[in-house]
């Protein structure tokens, strides 16, 4: 059992706090939360820029489709990133091109929004990471800067309303058994029954795998036990009601969400051996994978 | 008389009884059990005619009133039909109570507004209206609720004129089953043009309210399509694309008993019928229906509302954005409905040769779309899917979309208007949604 210091849990705490591509939810009291906002698909402009930033959103909601080679697991980028990364405690991406470069306690040191983006690709789609310099790393950059253009000013972790996927209770006890019951009852109708998700007439996935070897890897936030309850506290199951761009969330209690979230990131999935260097300099978080 | 006499003619008195009582309280069982058949079989009835829809308001007692509904001349507000003696309908004999379903007049000889839908319920036949009777009058709970008076003002508040309306424009017989037809056909029929009661939505009305065509026999505006509470209600004929026509009798049996199909699920006013009243119908009764509906010919003749040769799924793949209404669809529906249209079957509804989305008057696409539905929960299917209102775009974004919808996938149909939009967005204001 790893003892934590106070320093440790107000990180962890703190990490827990925001999605890892959003800014750290620390409002200070004096600051006015910034609304949240972004621009649509119809205001891109043209010429080139425009061509980077709308081949960015494709890329969100496209991903292994059009990246075949850097994908492994079935998924695509909008699987958590919500409609590309647009909605409200869907792990948006508001305010995210402004809070890179940062620290990052997994890895230990500061890390580029490429290198994040990267580790994504690492865990969350079990793939392979993307040249820096590639066509398509900078499509995924430049979409992400042009849903932050009509911030204000500045750089750093801006205070903004609805980014990451909220809070979650961490002292709650997660109760598998428990998990598996909403999980049969709650999920199954679009996770499937094995987790292995569900596609369309296409062919291509409607609703990911949670588990089984074309799901997220070992790595990946949405392995751990919070990360996970955090999304589906907030963002499950879509069209549940209508409210929301995709009528997300709002079905289940905090504790349901961390049962149910326990019960799914704990089923049969591909490993990812490089975590053994996550979190060198300590403060590993308690639902971290080993 | 001697104690032991007493005592004795006592005692035999007393044995006596035990032989007397079995007769009559078997007899008072039969009674009861053939009242207790005659409510139960009168309550599955008052399911089939979804009395419970407009007879309950929202929170209310079940059949106490009170719902309001929307007229062209204000709002009226439905009655109390609980057998309280002052404020329901406790007072009313069998044949009072028969002559309000079937010519819409009220004990006291006041016209009811054909908001009741006498015309069809005209067709209720002798043996479901007593059982009807039996369950209004014993099988549900007296409330005292007085009714409330309709918002409709003088002098179009008056009633007498409703006699004359009735006179001219309804015809109120009972159900004429087609002898060239057989049993289940007209059973169909008899469930359709009676207690379904579904021309009161789904048949155009004339100058005077009144529905065209009461029946299969009274020509091609039978369920044609209608407006109601701002919803167009589709043609239920055999119309291909608009109508039913492309639709199986499995299909129709699926929609009415789970409120889905692989393609389709119902929304606004269907809702609430599948709700309360088809998901509990006799299957036999549902296929009977849906045989019906299949053998009504089309109401109008060739109106291609589909096509073939059709390009958006690789235009959209390629995110190719050149056509109005396909980026804001790329962005804010492809994730559900999917970039072919197909949706997912039975949890997001397809949009390609839907026929909700297809029929000429746009007005039930255009308030889904901006302020979203809900699948009725059904026991079938517990878990019901919703789609989130789009109020939060612009009338000229929300026009441009619902015209790449409808001419999309093979869709043809009539390009939606931006003032369209705008009239029904301030016709029924929406609540705002969540962010």
């Amino acid at each position: 059992m790893i003892k934590f210091t106070a320093l440790a849990r107000a990180s962890i705490l703190v990490f827990l706090a925001t999605a890892p591509t959003a800014p750290a939810a620390e409002v200070k009291l004096q600051d006015t939360p910034i609304p949240f906002s972004v621009p649509k698909v119809s205001d891109i402009p043209r010429g080139e820029k425009g061509d980077a930033i709308l081949l960015g959103r494709r890329l969100m909601s496209e991903t292994k489709r059009l990246l075949p080679d850097h994908v492994g697991a079935e998924m695509n980028c909008s699987s958590c990133h919500l409609l590309a990364g647009k909605v409200p405690f869907g792990s948006p991406f508001l305010g995210t091109s402004r809070a890179f470069p940062q620290y990052n306690p997994r890895a230990g040191r500061e890390v580029t929004l490429a290198e994040r983006v990267n580790g994504c690709f690492l865990r969350s789609m079990n793939g392979t990471p993307l040249p820096a310099e590639s066509r398509e790393m900078k499509a995924f950059l430049a979409y992400m800067e042009w849903l932050s253009e009509g911030l204000p000013p500045g750089k750093g972790k801006l205070p903004i309303q609805g980014t990451g996927i909220g809070k979650i209770n961490t002292d709650l006890v997660p109760d598998p058994v428990n998990g598996r019951r909403i999980y049969d009852r709650d999920c199954v109708t679009c996770h499937g029954s094995n987790g292995e998700g569900l596609t369309d007439s296409q062919g291509e996935y409607v609703f990911p795998p949670l588990w089984g070897d074309k799901s997220f890897n070992l790595g990946a936030g949405m392995a751990r036990t919070y990360t996970a309850a955090a999304f589906v506290y907030r963002n499950m199951p879509l069209a549940h009601g209508m409210n929301g761009l995709l009528g997300q969330g709002g079905a289940l209690t905090e504790q349901e969400a961390v049962d149910v979230a326990e019960y799914f990131s704990h089923q049969p999935r591909p490993d990812f051996p490089a975590k053994a260097k996550d979190w060198p300099k300590g403060g590993r978080p308690k639902d971290a994978r080993e | 008389m001697r104690p032991n006499l007493q005592i004795t003619v006592a005692t035999l008195l007393l044995a006596a009884l035990p032989w007397s009582t079995p007769a009559r309280s078997e007899i008072d069982m039969a009674a009861t059990k053939a009242g207790a058949a005659i409510i139960e079989a009168g309550r599955k009835v008052a399911v089939v005619g979804d009395c419970i829809a407009c007879h309950t308001a929202a929170g209310g007692k079940p059949f106490a009133g009170g719902l309001p509904m929307e007229t062209p001349i204000g709002s009226i507000y439905s009655t109390n039909i609980t057998p309280d003696p002052v404020t329901g309908i406790g007072g009313y004999t069998y044949e009072e109570f028969a002559a309000a379903l079937r010519r819409g007049v009220a004990k006291d000889g006041h016209r009811l507004y054909p908001a009741m839908p006498y015309p069809s319920y005209a067709r209720i036949d002798e043996a479901d209206m007593r059982a009807l009777y039996a369950y209004f009058m014993e099988g549900v709970d007296a409330v005292d609720q007085p009714n409330r008076a309709s918002d409709i003002p003088w002098p179009l508040s008056i009633r007498w004129p409703l006699a004359l309306w009735s006179n001219i424009f309804v015809t109120t017989s009972g159900f004429a089953p087609v002898e060239s037809r057989d049993a289940q056909w007209n059973r169909g029929g008899y469930l359709v043009e009676g207690l379904g009661h579904c021309g009161s939505c789904h048949t155009p009305r004339g100058i005077a309210f009144q529905e065209r065509a009461l029946s299969s026999t009274e020509g091609p505006q039978f369920l044609a399509g209608g407006v109601i509470d701002g919803w167009f209600a589709k043609s239920l004929r055999s119309d291909s694309g608009t109508g039913l026509g492309d639709w199986s009798e499995d299909d129709i049996v699926q929609f009415l008993k789970t409120g889905r199909t692989h393609r389709t699920a119902a929304f606004g006013g269907m809702t609430e019928v599948v709700t309360h009243s088809t998901q509990f119908m006799q299957e036999d009764d549902l296929r009977a229906m849906a045989l019906y509906l299949r053998s009504l010919p089309p109401a109008e003749v060739s109106i291609q509302a589909i096509k073939t040769g059709d390009d958006t799924f690789a235009t959209l793949r390629k995110g190719d954005y050149t056509r109005p209404g396909s980026a804001l669809y790329a962005e804010f529906c492809q994730d559900c409905h999917r970039a072919d249209g197909m949706g997912f079957p039975r949890i997001y509804p397809a949009l390609a040769r839907n026929s909700a989305v297809l029929p000429d008057n746009p007005a039930s696409v255009i308030r889904v779309a901006l302020a979203g539905g809900r699948m009725p929960v059904t026991e079938a299917n517990p878990s019901a899917f919703a789609m989130p209102g789009f109020s939060r775009l612009g009338d000229a974004e929300l026009a441009g979309i619902l015209t790449f919808i409808r001419n999309s996938w093979g869709n043809t149909a009539s390009p939606v208007e931006e003032k369209e939009i705008a009239r029904l967005r301030k016709a029924f204001p929406i609540l705002p949604a969540r962010p």
